[in-house]
């Protein structure tokens, strides 16, 4: 089953498109990875699944509707997005910050319900920040900081959650962390989650599905196994490699097949 | 966070904003009575705040409360209010403190609509400046953004077109100034400097009526303003309609400073300042409206009253007060951000 799906789509930002005419079905209740070089239309992509891009041809449906009929709060509610830089409102506290993922749910003159404080503090307990809800993000390590802002998606309470380069920027220890959770939160609440990566072994250890693109176009998709192959590496990366297998989990674990300074 | 529920409107607000906004309005009701009272006319205090309400008095009273110090304290209220609102909406937009109306050239732009109305067709009624404020802000608004825009706006490029369309607009003042009727020109030279005293009841009704239709729009909007802070991108992935958002906004704050400009002419440093001392003052993280209204309110109303405590020949009116107030702050904030700190 499937609620997220892109069919023909053709995305840019005006100019010469940058997803050139693919066909995506997100697999529900699963992880999935989107990989590929820079500049290969990947974050394109994950923009037009949560509607903040608008296909020029082609379509995005979500449960079977075009995403664009879907009226904006409505979409809200059921996908949820961490953008790659959001932006932190001064002096704002941690709790504060995850409350304003319950936007979509509220509306003007509407009092704050105890829904809302539900989903708030459930999404704290998750991401493990109940004992720091009232620290100002600002003073938040770099992983505490992301893990504010995946609580916030949280507390959107959305089945579907995207999220555009998560592991960015943090040290390798937050890095997976931040998979950990992501992990947690699939198995155990059963959310369906999509993310761009650039770490080829964390799409191979925690996505169940992983959507290579390359040029604007789907170049494979399936389980990890499937598709990251040498082959694909060498068609998509345009680097020779080896695909070993994880001495942990057993799933691939690609390695360059030139040492440092070319040498093989 | 505390949070605190008021009646069956359901308004949340944080405790600490609702007891500073407490406080401001318990300071500026003591500093309205006290503009009604204040001066050397021998009235009682009683008779004052009687003649304010329109119980009538006695003749020196019933004029000098009733028609001048009243109207002149109201529309320091009212005006102060339009500005608070009007610089926090837009520096809420813009993400930058520096982006006030009267910074990036609104306000020179309301001003000279203004003028050229009093020039074409004479300074007949206050609503005919007041709607050639508004047309000139208009205009001045969007040749800003017509320069500043990229697929987008680009706070830093819409500030410095701001600064130059200022330039521009006062050029058009000058030159509407140099051409006019002796008479149109030494009215708009004294509206021009910005200012409160004068003021009369129909002042008041101008400003009350932008106030009361467009203070509720941005209310209105509020939750919309606050998600924009975190990004475009974050606010529509929340379910908020970025663009008509945003549009709507923009042009409220803009309507707002051509409405306060129209009633005193331009006040400038109001607008820059009130935002970020009502941000101070209640610790809230993003942009806080009735604060920053009350507090705009409060500093006009100071601001005017200070400046009648002067001595005779230092009694500036109130926009040369501001002004000497409010560069300190502008010189602190581009201090702030030389040196890289938060802004």
């Amino acid at each position: 089953m499937t609620r997220l799906q892109t069919r023909e789509a053709v995305i840019g930002y005006g100019g010469a498109p940058i997803v050139r005419g693919v066909d995506v079905d997100i697999p529900d209740g699963r992880i999935t990875a989107i990989v590929g070089p820079n500049g290969c239309g990947k974050s394109t992509l994950l923009r037009a699944l949560v509607r903040l891009l608008s296909p020029s041809s082609g379509t995005v449906l979500l449960d079977g509707e075009d995403i664009h009929r879907v009226p904006t709060r409505e979409v809200a509610r059921r996908v949820g997005l961490l953008p790659q830089s959001p932006i932190a409102p001064a002096g704002i506290t941690v709790k504060e910050l995850v409350a304003r993922g319950r936007t979509p749910h509220q509306k003007v003159l509407r009092p704050w319900s105890a829904q809302d404080e539900t989903a708030v503090m459930s999404a704290l307990h998750s991401t493990a920040l109940t004992d720091i809800q009232d620290v100002v993000v600002d003073e938040l390590s770099g992983g505490q900081r992301q893990r504010a802002w995946i609580a916030m998606t949280l507390a959107q309470d959305t089945p579907l959650m995207i999220l555009d380069e998560p592991t960015t920027y943090l040290d390798i220890a937050h890095q997976y962390d931040v998979m950990d959770l992501l992990h947690r939160l699939n198995t155990r609440q059963e959310r369906t989650i999509v993310m761009v990566v650039h770490d080829l072994h964390q799409a191979a250890r925690y996505a169940h599905h992983v959507i290579a693109m390359r040029d604007g176009v789907v170049a494979a998709a399936g389980a990890p196994g499937d598709v990251l192959t040498e082959e694909l590496i060498r068609d998509v990366f345009s680097l020779e490699a080896r695909v070993l297998t994880d001495p942990v989990t057993g799933t691939p674990l690609v390695v360059p097949a030139h040492g440092p300074g070319g040498a093989r | 966070m505390r949070i605190l529920r008021i009646g069956p409107l359901g308004i949340t607000t944080h405790r600490r904003t609702f007891a500073v906004g407490l406080v401001m309005l318990a300071a500026l009701a003591a500093l309205v009575i006290f503009a009604l009272v204040q001066g050397q006319s021998g009235i009682t205090v009683l008779d004052s705040l009687k003649a304010a309400v329109g119980i009538p008095v006695g003749a020196p009273a019933d004029f000098i409360v009733g028609q001048v110090r009243a109207p002149r304290a109201l529309t320091a209220v009212l005006v102060g209010a339009m500005l608070g609102v009007a610089g926090a909406v837009l520096q809420s937009l813009t993400r930058n403190p520096l982006a006030s109306p009267d910074f990036i050239g609104i306000s020179m732009g309301a001003g000279t609509g203004a003028v050229l109305t009093i020039w074409l067709v004479g300074a007949t009624s206050l609503w005919v400046t007041a709607a050639g404020a508004v047309v000139g802000a208009l205009t001045t608004a969007a040749l800003i953004l017509a320069l500043s825009w990229r697929r987008g706006i680009v706070p830093l490029r819409l500030i410095l077109a701001g600064i130059g369309m200022g330039f521009v607009a006062q050029a058009v003042t000058q030159y509407a100034l140099t051409r006019m009727d002796v008479h149109d020109a030494g009215n708009a030279l004294g509206w021009l400097v910005g200012s409160v005293t004068g003021r009369t009841w129909t002042h008041v009704s101008v400003a009350a009526a932008v106030l009361a239709i467009l203070l509720p729009v941005v209310l209105w909007h509020a939750r919309s303003l606050r998600t924009m802070e975190m990004g475009d991108d974050a606010a529509r992935a929340l379910g908020i309609p970025v663009g008509s958002s945003r549009a709507v906004l923009a042009v409220c704050s803009v309507l707002l400073a051509a409405g306060a400009v129209a009633v005193t002419g331009p006040i400038g440093f109001i607008a820059l300042v009130a935002p970020a001392l009502a941000l101070r003052a209640t610790r809230s993280a993003g942009v806080t409206l009735l604060p920053s209204a009350l507090m705009g309110a409060l500093l006009l109303l100071a601001a005017d009253q200070l400046s009648q405590l002067m001595p005779a020949t230092l009694q500036f009116p109130v926009g040369v007060f501001t002004a000497v107030v409010g560069a300190p702050y502008l010189l602190w904030l581009v201090w702030r951000a030389s040196r890289g700190g938060p802004s």
